[in-house]
């Protein structure tokens, strides 16, 4: 009977030592400061769906070297959540869209602090900047563009978008806004920004993923085509020209079947126009035929994001190797040659440019 | 820390009952005739096989668990669960939950489909008998199970008469468990109905480190003020509803027919990530199932033949909505799933023992699926709704044939070749050896070792799922050998002592894992060569402290590295080398029962240590890593019997120390919780 006591006096003592002492470690992370001034270039690492690894990294241009990674999470102490999407600037502030988290984060872009958010959007994917009281934001599912205040960060409205719920990247012409309708859509929007209504459209190819303007103030259309199975036949990728007054088709160039070409982005001067297709490809606005020749070659990598610097004429280019480690960017000099790279978060998709 | 502070304030009880023991041992090695006793025993078929058996003790010991809660206390195996009632999978020996098979009453339930087995959806109240067949051993049983394979079981009671048993749980969060078991048994014939209904709304509270709330910014915007919301898990609310009927007839030959169905309905809201900023009830995120698993038996038993035959139907409903509500008060679809899975079996096997240290036996298993899986929820410009998924069918061959030798009392031998077919393809022959050894009968000393190839053909998924199926996909090809000692020491009722150590190494070639692809959508890949290595750790001990006290603990440890060796996809490729994301290198669990009188105690306690997030394997990250976790469970169960009806009380604290923790990154995990369990058992005349 004395041992049984004793037994029992040990375990005891020992739950009650296992209670005062320690936990698993607190969810609660700290706040770093950081003053990063002049250029720089923030990286979007989307994170994987649902896996809430998205993050922000942050390069200096000038200063070159490593990027600070997860400057969002390490700077405000929470994570920037859910498969990031894209992110803008506007004077002193980025706007970091979450998709999944169904945020707009804004910050301050030296200090990376959050400024004000906007949360319960349906799925957010690019902001355009009409003024600076007014903000476009597409959406994937909703029929609907979310207008915004950038400096309150408060919604001011709505433009329904009926039958298009898929709205993606946009750009202005004088008062009129065109806007990519994308997944399994094949429509351009026109939103007159004054009024904030759909007032035009125009029928381009299948997925329009990506629209810029370039300097003879003419559109570019990407639109991603589809493969034959699903809803039918088949279509090509295209590259369309559209004049945005007349909303004529002016130039429409064929992908080969197969070929899935993305990003379609412009240098400073929009003098030249940039996407991806394996490798990168590079040609001029007033060329009327797909560049021959890529600038620069995928190799064994498989390139995912894609920025074109607007001073230097610079470009860089996301590979996320796996998708579940940390992506490199590259960065190369406007002839395509390499000039250093760097790991940065899970998922690199979008670049923004700090001026 | 404090879990090795706990370990060493115990260690002067351990040391004392240790030294006691083998005192007493000492002047008692008469008893070393019992322990000969049970080693010859050991059956023919379990020659050389790693196994874990759970019993009744462990899985019925509360009508709240589910399967996956049970294999995580209790096996070297790891759980990955998202929370109470949310995908829970299986994964032995550092392998994917894609490598773990899963049988009912013979009957393969893995999904055809997604090559897995949510476990969360199997209450243990259902399964009288689970066994865990670890690499190798899992080749007796189907192929596929690179990591290991799990055989569930229903079994008859041996009671004659009614037999009528109901459980009312009631806990945090508004949770409701109950169990009912009817039952009646006669001579020849059994009949057993149980049904398991769980509701909740599991809505626990916990505070949200990953958000900032009631923000205030001054004139520059600098953040002056916030707090971290006291949050509510958002949409987990879950209704789980199983019924499970079985017969069990003995014809006047002998010969035994069983039939078991189990239907299961189940509606379960997906909890929103606490990163997630929608409005819930702006938000639908829902998973409804409806499931039916039938199997119909037939077993003869002879001096030297075992014969069995089996048909069984299985059908599966899978419904997920994914949807939000937008400014204009309608619902934006996002995801719209549908998928049907239904599948036909039949199955024959003998065993036959030509002498009495022999068995040859064999089996033959087949597998006609039908399955479609679809998302109508594409819409197309012009309006019309898109369906993307497919539509196949896919017959799954199996035959086994194994030979198993006992040349002398202490050495068993075993042969074992399986061979599959999928749909017109052949997979290579599955071919396994086994051999044990008893070193020992003083303490049961027994050595064993196996080893083995293995194959898993791609699931229906890996293959067809629109977009991104690949039908250029190569099968997984896994090659493992394992050994180990074991030992048992018992000594009447007073003291038993068990234990084993198993080391194994195993490597896997064309790892299939799904990879986002530059057109959008994901799409499966051989890219993978793991090699996965490590020991488990099994120890088990039951003591009488005093006439009417007994304590008994049961640890399990494991040590799994599982390295990833593949190729490097290019020069940044930081993958090769790291420990695969999200499994863990060492795992362990302790539960300790004290009894006393109709008194138990039941302590449990459970540990892995950190996990990354990334294929890189980095851990100087904050999303890059997870924590080390351990948790703490503790009930208490009191017994109590009248003239007309046993009736048990029970109370069960889970997380203790009231822990706030993410198992996987952004999952809010439930505190400090509780449930009380009221049983009544009637008594019938017999």
């Amino acid at each position: 009977m004395r041992e049984l006591r004793y037994r029992i006096l040990c375990h005891v003592v020992a739950l009650a030592t296992m209670f005062l002492a320690g936990c698993m470690e607190p969810l609660v992370y700290g706040e770093e400061s950081f003053s990063e001034q002049g250029r720089g270039l923030f990286i979007v690492n989307e994170g994987n769906f649902t896996y809430a690894n998205a993050s922000l990294s942050y390069y200096s241009i000038d200063g070159a070297g490593d990027a600070l990674n997860e400057i969002f999470y390490a700077a405000n102490g929470v994570p920037l959540g859910d498969t990031a999407q894209s992110m803008s600037i506007r004077g002193e502030y980025g706007y970091v869209v979450v998709n999944y988290s169904g945020a707009i984060y804004m910050i301050h872009l030296d200090t990376f602090r959050l400024a004000g958010e906007i949360t319960n959007l349906t799925s957010p994917r690019y902001i355009h900047f009409v003024d600076d009281h007014k903000a476009y934001v597409s959406d994937l599912y909703a029929e609907q563009i979310t207008i915004f205040d950038p400096l309150t960060m408060e919604v001011t409205g709505h433009i329904p978008t009926t039958g298009h719920r898929s709205t993606e990247r946009m750009v202005q012409c004088a008062d009129r806004l065109f806007v990519c309708c994308w997944s399994y859509d094949n429509t351009l929007l026109v939103i007159d920004t004054k009024s904030d209504m759909v007032i035009d459209s125009v029928e381009v190819g299948w997925q329009p993923t990506s629209v810029v303007k370039d300097c003879n103030d003419k559109l570019w259309v990407l639109c991603e085509g589809k493969q034959s199975s699903g809803s039918g036949g088949g279509e090509s990728a295209q590259l369309l020209k559209i004049d945005p007054t007349t909303l004529d088709i002016e130039l429409r160039l064929r992908f080969a079947p197969n070929h899935t070409p993305s990003e379609l982005m412009l240098d400073g001067k929009g003098e030249n126009l940039y996407f991806i297709e394996e490798d990168i490809w590079r040609m001029s606005c007033g060329d009327e035929y797909l560049p021959a020749e890529p600038i620069i070659r995928c190799g064994d990598t498989i390139f995912y994001g894609l920025g074109i610097d607007p001073v230097t004429g610079e470009i860089y280019v996301a590979d996320a190797i796996d998708y579940m480690q940390d992506g490199i960017v590259s960065r190369y000099t406007p002839q395509g040659e390499l000039v250093e790279s760097f790991y940065v978060g899970i998922t690199p998709g979008a670049f923004c440019f700090k001026p | 820390m404090r879990r090795l502070l706990y370990i060493a304030l115990l260690l002067p009880t351990l040391v004392r009952a240790s030294v006691s023991e083998v005192d007493t041992l000492s002047t008692a090695h008469h008893l070393r005739i019992d322990n000969v006793e049970i080693v010859s025993q050991r059956p023919m078929r379990d020659i050389g096989v790693q196994k874990t058996l759970l019993d009744t003790l462990v899985l019925h010991e509360n009508i709240a668990l589910s399967l996956a809660d049970v294999l995580s206390q209790n096996s070297t195996i790891f759980i990955k669960s998202y929370g109470r009632a949310t995908l829970s999978t299986a994964s032995f020996r550092g392998t994917s939950p894609s490598h773990t098979q899963v049988s009912w009453n013979g009957m393969k339930i893995t999904s055809p489909m997604l090559g897995m087995t949510d476990f969360s959806m199997i209450p243990s109240y259902f399964i009288d008998e689970t066994s865990l067949l670890h690499g190798t051993s899992s080749v007796s049983v189907t192929g596929g199970g690179l990591g290991g394979a799990i055989s569930l079981a229903t079994r008859p009671t041996s009671s004659e008469g009614w037999d009528l048993r109901y459980i009312q749980g009631i806990g945090s969060f508004t949770t409701f468990d109950e169990f009912l078991r009817v039952g009646y048994s006669a001579e020849r014939w059994q009949s057993s109905t149980r049904v398991v209904l769980s509701t909740s709304k599991n809505d626990f509270r916990y505070t949200n480190y990953r958000r900032k709330v009631n923000t205030i910014y001054d004139e520059n915007r600098n953040l002056i003020s916030f707090d971290y919301p006291e949050e509510r898990n958002r949409n987990g609310e879950f209704r789980d509803l199983h019924i499970l009927q079985e017969f069990y007839y003995k014809l006047p030959s002998g010969d035994q027919l069983s039939l078991a169905a189990w239907y299961v309905n189940s509606n379960r809201g997906v909890p929103m990530l606490n990163v997630d900023t929608h409005d819930s009830a702006e938000f639908e995120n829902n998973q409804r199932e409806q499931t039916l698993r039938s199997v119909l038996s037939w077993e003869r038993i002879s001096d030297h033949l075992r014969l069995s035959a089996q048909a069984g139907y299985l059908h599966t409903t899978l419904k997920y909505d994914y949807r939000s509500r937008t400014a204009q008060s309608d619902w934006a679809e996002m995801i719209r799933s549908r998928s049907k899975v239904n599948t036909l079996h039949a199955q024959a096997e003998v065993e036959y023992h030509p002498l009495e240290r022999l068995m040859i036996s064999g089996n033959v298993a087949l597998y006609q699926h039908f399955v479609r899986s679809e998302d109508k929820n594409v819409i197309r410009q012009d309006g019309m709704r898109d369906v993307v998924g497919y539509d196949k069918a896919r017959v799954e061959l199996s035959a086994y044939v194994t030979a198993k030798w006992r040349p002398i009392e202490r050495l068993g031998l075993s042969v074992a070749l399986r061979e599959n077919l999928y749909g017109r393809d052949f997979t290579p022959i599955i071919p396994a050896a086994f051999i044990d050894f008893i070193a020992s009968h003083r303490g049961n000393v027994v050595l064993k070792a196996s080893i083995s190839r293995n194959h898993r053909y791609p699931t229906l998924n890996d293959l067809y799922f629109q977009p991104g199926g690949n039908k250029d996909l190569r099968i997984e090809r896994g090659f493992t050998y394992d050994g180990g000692v074991s030992f048992a020491i018992k000594r009447e009722e007073r003291f038993s002592l068990s234990g084993e150590v198993t080391l194994f190494d195993s490597y896997i070639n064309d790892w299939i894992i799904w990879l986002p692809t530059a057109k959008g959508f994901w799409s499966p890949q051989n890219i993978k060569r793991v090699h996965a290595y490590g020991a488990e750790v099994k120890l088990s001990t039951s003591i009488r402290l005093a006439d009417e006290w007994r304590l008994a603990l049961d640890g399990n440890f494991s040590w799994t590295p599982s390295i990833n060796q593949g190729d490097r996809i290019n020069w940044a490729d930081q993958s090769i080398g790291k420990q695969l994301p999200y499994v863990p290198r060492t795992s362990a669990a302790v539960t300790g029962r004290l009894t006393w009188r109709d008194w138990s105690l039941l302590y449990k306690w459970n540990y892995y240590g950190e996990r990354t997030t990334t294929s890189s394997g980095k851990t100087r990250t904050r999303i890059g890593r997870l924590a080390p976790y351990f948790m703490n469970d503790v009930s208490i169960e009191r017994k109590l019997s009248v003239r007309w009806a046993d009736f048990s009380f029970k109370g069960a604290v889970n997380n203790l120390f009231n822990e706030e923790y993410e198992s996987v990154l952004s999952r809010p995990m439930p505190g400090i919780n509780f449930e009380i369990f009221i049983g009544i058992t009637p008594k019938f005349k017999r």
